[in-house]
C-alpha cells in the first residue's frame, strides 16, 4: 500500500538509512538521535536479539555472540580466502553451512549470513517506520561497486528476509553521486573515492543533467576500513608480545578490546593529530596480575603504518582512470565516501594523487544512503528524474575445454546488456553439457568466482562440433547474472533458462522467512511486537526469485544426472544432483545413460585469426528474452533450485575456485 | 521525458533485428565519439528499464529488450577498434546488423596482428625476411626487403617504421 521506499546503505561496519526529501533526501537517525547504526547483532543468551550501537557496546563483554563485519563474509564461498581470514579476526564462530555457505554458529543455533544482514536491514527499517510514521516496505539497498553477482544475489535475499521488496541493487558509488549531482544540472566528470569498512571502490562517472554514466568501476573486496584498524591491532599486539610475552590474540575478550580500542584511534585521529590509547586491564598474565597498554600514537605513526594500503588503492584507481580513458586532471570532483575518509591524511594522499581538493559538501557517512533514497523515489515515480547508466564490474566467463573461461561480458561493460555466443560439443554423441559461469579477470576457469553451473541436455546427439548451443547471458541493472542456453536445431524445446547464484535455496529462503528469527530482534524504535507483526504482514510475494536456478523444461532426470555422476572423471565433484522431483510435465527425460564430457567447445570461427569467414552467430530478430511462460515457472517453489543441485556433492574440488579475485 | 506510445515501443522491439547500431541509436554513420555518448544518453531517458517500471508487462519486455540492444550498440560504437570492426562487418553485408562484443574485440585484435604482419602473403613474407634481418643485424639486407614489402602494402604504418629503424641502424653502422 504505502507508496514509502527508502534507500539503506547496508555497510561493513556502520549502516545509514535515507528518504527522499523534496530535491535531496534526509537521513533518518536511530531513537538516539545518531545518523549511523552499526552493522553489529547481539544474540542475548536468552534468545533476544540487538542490533545497532547497542550490541556494539556488547563486542567486549561478549565476543563470540556479537556479529560484526557480517558483509565480509555475505555471498562468499567458507573456502575463499577472505573468509579464512574472516575466521582468524573474528571471535564469533564461522562454520561451514550447506552447499559451502558461510553460517555463523551462536550457541546451539546456526544463521546464514543473509539472515544476519536481514536484522541489520530491519532495524534500518524500523528506524525509517519510527520516523516516518508509516510502514515501510520497498528500499533500495547499496552494494559496493566491486560486488560480484554471489554477493549481490545474498544482499538481495537478505532484503527479502528482512521484509523489505527491493526495488535496485545500487552500487555504493553510483548512489553517492547521484547524491551529489541530484536536481543540479551538472556537466561534469567526477571520481567517487570510496572506502568503506571492508572494501574499495573507485568509480569514474560523466554526469550529464539527469544522465549519470559510469564509465568505468574497480575495486578491491579485500580492503577497507578495518584493514586500517588491523594494522593497528597487529602494532599493539606485537608490542604487548614483546614487552609482556603474553599473546593478546589467543583472547577473544583482548583482541575485541584492541578492535574497539583500534577504531577509537582511528577516529580521534580524524580530529587530533595525536592520540592516547589507553587499554587497562587488557589481559590477565598466567601469573594472574593484570596488564594494561598506555601508548601515543601520532598521525604520522599512523601513515607510516597504512602507507601501503593506501598506495594499493591508487593502484586500482590507476586502472579504473585508463579503462575510463582518462587521466586525473580531466576530472572536474572527487566525491569521497566511507568514515574512514575523515582521516585528514586519507584526505591528503587523494587530493595528491588527483591533483584536487575532493568535495567538502558531501558528508561521507551518508551521501550513499541518500542517493539510494533518491533513486528509490525515483523509482517509484513514472516520470523518472535520473537515470543511472551502470556498468558490470567484473568480466563475465563461461568455462570452456582445458579449464579455460572465454570472456563474454567484458567488466565496465554497460548494464544491462544481453550477449548470446555458440558453442558446440567437444566429443563424439556427446548428450549433454557442464555450463559453468565465472566472473573474474583471469583466463584460467579455477582463479575466476563460479557462479554457478547447468547441465544441458536433451540435444539431438551428433558427432563433435555438429551440435549448436547458442547460451545468453543477461547482467540486469541490478549486476545480476542470468543465463540460458538453447539447442539451434531443435530451437525453442530445447531451451533452458536458469539463473544463477549459490547461496540460499529457495526453500530455504522461505524456511527462514517463516522462522522468522529476526522477530526476537528488541527494537528500541517500534513497540516490542509490532516489528513481529510488520513482518509476517509485509513480506512481499515471491516475485524475485531469479537467484533461484530453475532448469527447464530440458531437465535431467535423477536417474540421467546420477549417470553423469559417474560419467564425468574429468571433473570430479562438479555434477548436479537432483534431490527432488522436478515438478513439471513438459519436461521430457533422456533415458540415455551414455557418458558424457562435459567440456563445451567455442565455435570453431571464434578468436582465430583466419576463422572469422565463419561469419557471426544467425540471430533471429526479437529473440525471445523474457518469456512470461518462464516467468511464471521461475516463481515455482517446485522446481529444482541450482543451489540444491549444485553444491551439495561436489566435494573438495571447488576450493580451488572460489579464490577472490583481486583487481 | 514523456513515454513514448506503448504500440511503438512493441513495434520497435519487433524490428530490432533489422536496424544496425546507427539507425537504433539515430546516428549518421560518420558520427563522432560524443554524438554516440549524447545519443545513448538520449536513448536511454526514453528506453531506460528505471524510466519505464509503471507500464504493462508486455511494454516493459520489449523496453527490456531494446534496453539491452542500446547498451551493446554503445558498447560497440564508443570503442574505435570494436567501430571499425562493426562497420567492415556492415560493409561486407555480413549476416545481421549486431555483433558480439567478443567477437568485435577478437576481429580489432585480428586486425591489429594484420596492421603488424602484413595483409598480403608477399608483404608478410619480406617483412618477415627484414625481422630476422634485424635480429642478426643485416641492416642493409633489412632495408631492402621491407622496401620491397612496401611495394606490396605501400600503406602500413608498421613496415615504414621498421624501413626508418632499419635505416638508422645501417646509418650508424656505417658512420
Amino acid at each position: 500500500m504505502s507508496e514509502i521506499a527508502i534507500g539503506i546503505d547496508l555497510g561493513t561496519s556502520n549502516s545509514c538509512v535515507a528518504v527522499r526529501a523534496g530535491e535531496s533526501a534526509k537521513v533518518l537517525p536511530n531513537t538516539y538521535g545518531e545518523n549511523t547504526t552499526a552493522s553489529v547483532v547481539f544474540f542475548q543468551e536468552s534468545g533476544a536479539i540487538a542490533v545497532g550501537n547497542a550490541a556494539r557496546a556488547n563486542i567486549i563483554h561478549d565476543p563470540v555472540r556479537t556479529v560484526s563485519s557480517a558483509k565480509r563474509l555475505i555471498g562468499r564461498f567458507y573456502r575463499s580466502a577472505e573468509v579464512k581470514k574472516a575466521r582468524a579476526i573474528c571471535a564469533y564462530e564461522i562454520v561451514e553451512g550447506e552447499g559451502q555457505n558461510v553460517e555463523v554458529q551462536i550457541g546451539e543455533e546456526r544463521f546464514s549470513l543473509p539472515e544476519i544482514s536481514a536484522m541489520v536491514l530491519r532495524e534500518m527499517k524500523s528506524i525509517a517506520e519510527a520516523q516516518i510514521d508509516e510502514p515501510v516496505t520497498k528500499a533500495v539497498i547499496t552494494v559496493p561497486a566491486y560486488f560480484n553477482d554471489n554477493q549481490r544475489q545474498a544482499t538481495k535475499d537478505a532484503g527479502r528476509i528482512a521484509g523489505l521488496e527491493v526495488l535496485r541493487i545500487l552500487n555504493e558509488p553510483t548512489a553517492a553521486a547521484l547524491a551529489y549531482g541530484f536536481g543540479r544540472g551538472l556537466n561534469q566528470r567526477v571520481a567517487v573515492w570510496d572506502l568503506g569498512g571492508g572494501t574499495f571502490d573507485i568509480s569514474v562517472l560523466e554526469i550529464g543533467g539527469d544522465v549519470f554514466e559510469v564509465l568505468a568501476t574497480c575495486g578491491d573486496t579485500f580492503l577497507g576500513g578495518d584493514d586500517f584498524d588491523d594494522r593497528l591491532i597487529d602494532l599493539l599486539a606485537d608490542e604487548f608480545l614483546k614487552r609482556h610475552k603474553i599473546s593478546l590474540r589467543n583472547d577473544p575478550y583482548a583482541l575485541e578490546k584492541l578492535k574497539v580500542a583500534a577504531e577509537g584511534a582511528k577516529r580521534a585521529l580524524s580530529v587530533d593529530s595525536e592520540v592516547e590509547i589507553r587499554i587497562p586491564d587488557v589481559i590477565t598474565g598466567p601469573d594472574g596480575q593484570t596488564h594494561s597498554i598506555e601508548r601515543t600514537l601520532t598521525s604520522s605513526e599512523y601513515a607510516k603504518l597504512v602507507s601501503d594500503l593506501l598506495q594499493r588503492t591508487f593502484t586500482v584507481c590507476d586502472s579504473a582512470l585508463s579503462q575510463a580513458g582518462m587521466v586525473a586532471r580531466d576530472l572536474d570532483g572527487v566525491i569521497l565516501v566511507g568514515g574512514p575518509t575523515r582521516l585528514p591524511l586519507i584526505r591528503e594522499a587523494v587530493a595528491s594523487y588527483f591533483q584536487q581538493e575532493p568535495k567538502a559538501d558531501v558528508d561521507p557517512d551518508e551521501v550513499v544512503a541518500m542517493g539510494a533514497a533518491i533513486h528509490a523515489a525515483s523509482l517509484l515515480n513514472p516520470e523518472s528524474e535520473a537515470y543511472l547508466l551502470d556498468v558490470t564490474p567484473l568480466s563475465l566467463r563461461v568455462g570452456v575445454a582445458g579449464g579455460l573461461a572465454e570472456t563474454i561480458i567484458e567488466r565496465n561493460t554497460p548494464v544491462p546488456i544481453e550477449q548470446t555466443r555458440r558453442f558446440t560439443t567437444f566429443q563424439d554423441y556427446q548428450d549433454s553439457v557442464d555450463i559453468r559461469v565465472y566472473q573474474g579477470e583471469s583466463r584460467e576457469a579455477r582463479e575466476g568466482e563460479l557462479l554457478g553451473q547447468f547441465t544441458f541436455s536433451g540435444f539431438e546427439r551428433a558427432r563433435r562440433g555438429e551440435v549448436d548451443i547458442d547460451i545468453t547471458f543477461e547482467i540486469n541493472a541490478d549486476g545480476i547474472v542470468k543465463v540460458k542456453a538453447q539447442d539451434r536445431a531443435t530451437g525453442q524445446q530445447a531451451e533452458t533458462r536458469i539463473s544463477l547464484s549459490a547461496g540460499l535455496s529457495e526453500n530455504k529462503l522461505e524456511q527462514i522467512i517463516d522462522d522468522s528469527r529476526a522477530d526476537r530482534i528488541s527494537s528500541d524504535n517500534n513497540e516490542p511486537g509490532e516489528s513481529a507483526r510488520d513482518l509476517n504482514a509485509i513480506v512481499p510475494a515471491p516475485e524475485h526469485r531469479e537467484r533461484r536456478a530453475v532448469v527447464e523444461p530440458m531437465i535431467p532426470a535423477p536417474e540421467a544426472a546420477a549417470a553423469g555422476d559417474n560419467a564425468v572423471a574429468p571433473a570430479p565433484g562438479e555434477q548436479m544432483t537432483f534431490d527432488d522431483e522436478p515438478d513439471t510435465d513438459e519436461i521430457e527425460i533422456p533415458l540415455d545413460t551414455t557418458p558424457f564430457d562435459d567440456e563445451l567447445v567455442p565455435e570453431p570461427d571464434d578468436g582465430e585469426l583466419d576463422a572469422f569467414d565463419g561469419g557471426l552467430p544467425e540471430l533471429e530478430p526479437n529473440r525471445p528474452a523474457l518469456q512470461p511462460a518462464a516467468d511464471q515457472q521461475d516463481s515455482d517453489p517446485d522446481h529444482i533450485g541450482l543451489k540444491d543441485v549444485l553444491f551439495e556433492e561436489s566435494g573438495g574440488d571447488l576450493s580451488s575456485t572460489d579464490t577472490e579475485v583481486e583487481s | 521525458m514523456a513515454d513514448l506510445a506503448s504500440n511503438e515501443v512493441v513495434a520497435l522491439a519487433g524490428i530490432l533485428g533489422d536496424l544496425d547500431y546507427y539507425q537504433l541509436l539515430h546516428l549518421e554513420p560518420d558520427a563522432r565519439t560524443s554524438d554516440i555518448k549524447r545519443a545513448f544518453h538520449a536513448s536511454s531517458r526514453t528506453f531506460h528499464p528505471d524510466g519505464n517500471r509503471h507500464r504493462d508487462v508486455d511494454v516493459r519486455k520489449a523496453i527490456d529488450q531494446i534496453s539491452k540492444r542500446i547498451t551493446e550498440a554503445y558498447s560497440v560504437l564508443r570503442n574505435p577498434r570494436r567501430r571499425d570492426a562493426y562497420d567492415r562487418h556492415l560493409a561486407e553485408g555480413g549476416s545481421g546488423v549486431r555483433m558480439d562484443l567478443a567477437e568485435a574485440d577478437a576481429i580489432a585484435s585480428r586486425q591489429q596482428t594484420e596492421a603488424r604482419h602484413g595483409r598480403t602473403p608477399l608483404g608478410r613474407q619480406y617483412s618477415s625476411l627484414a625481422a630476422e634481418n634485424l635480429a642478426k643485424g643485416q641492416f642493409a639486407a633489412a632495408v631492402r626487403n621491407l622496401q620491397t614489402a612496401l611495394t606490396f602494402e605501400p600503406d602500413s604504418a608498421f613496415f615504414k617504421e621498421q624501413l626508418e629503424e632499419a635505416r638508422k641502424k645501417l646509418d650508424a653502422e656505417e658512420s
